[in-house]
């Protein structure tokens, strides 16, 4: 989306989160929450067009469980649990900072959000492929 | 839909720290029950779940329980506005103003109506057919 009705206007310039280029590691994981979520809210319609399949019945929607069983989709479905769990902690993360609780602590948030992340992904890859 | 929130504040402590706006604590709010709603959802609908994914009548019989339809719907809910408020608050972070951002939360707002009606209607449809 570009012209007009993306300029600043009323003299307040854009955030320039989206060019982080020697920014604070802080900045970095507030990217990095827009951009899942964006691919979480992306996620979301495509979760409820392969929904839909249930209304042609039966056949359908169970042809389509054995594609989905397939090692490659198992892959994504663990990717989407990481990207849930990225955003999902690190948002939690980003929601206490800004909401000037344990700011001083920021940095041991995000390692923790870190550790968190890499466990979930973990749990989620070995659920799904063991 | 009035969904801005608050720019990147999670560098460091900031000694005058403006009051949290409205969109911003429904932000925070929505986030922290998604991430209740969400891991209830992963691991229900997929986690305990024998391959990952239920059949066809394993589906209706499973949304046919009211609590669980009850959770889905809430879920639904909870997605969508986070998700919209979210887009909304992007758009404005890259400079949305003025005429063109009042159109697009209109529409965002739309959208957000549309899908909430979607997936109810989806869900139930699935829940009450034979």
């Amino acid at each position: 989306m570009t012209g007009k009705g993306l300029r600043a206007v009323g003299g307040r310039h854009p955030s320039r989160w989206l060019d982080p280029r020697g920014r604070h590691l802080g900045t970095w994981a507030f990217v990095l929450n827009r951009l899942t979520g964006l691919g979480l809210v992306a996620y979301l319609y495509l979760h409820l067009i392969v929904l839909s399949t249930l209304l042609r019945g039966p056949e359908a929607w169970d042809g389509l469980v054995a594609v989905f069983r397939r090692p490659v989709f198992l892959a994504l479905d663990v990717l989407l649990v990481l990207g849930l769990a990225v955003h999902g902690l690190n948002g939690l993360r980003v929601a206490l900072v800004g909401s000037g609780l344990l700011v001083d602590r920021h940095k041991a948030l995000l390692v923790a959000a870190g550790v968190l992340v890499g466990l979930v992904g973990l749990v989620a890859a070995v659920r799904t492929f063991a | 839909m009035a969904t801005r929130t608050r720019p990147d504040r999670t560098q460091a402590a900031s000694p005058r720290r403006p009051r949290p706006t409205v969109a911003w604590m429904a932000q925070v709010v929505s986030g922290v029950l998604l991430l209740v709603l969400m891991t209830v959802h992963m691991v229900a609908q997929h986690f305990v779940v024998e391959g990952g994914l239920r059949t066809y009548q394993d589906v209706v019989a499973w949304i046919r329980n009211p609590v669980v339809f009850a959770v889905e719907a809430l879920l639904l809910l909870t997605v969508t506005w986070h998700g919209i408020a979210g887009v909304h608050a992007v758009l404005l972070d890259l400079g949305l103003r003025g005429r063109a951002e009042r159109i697009v939360a209109r529409s965002l707002l739309g959208l957000a109506v549309v899908t909430v009606a979607y997936g109810l209607w989806l869900l139930a449809t699935i829940a009450f057919r034979g």
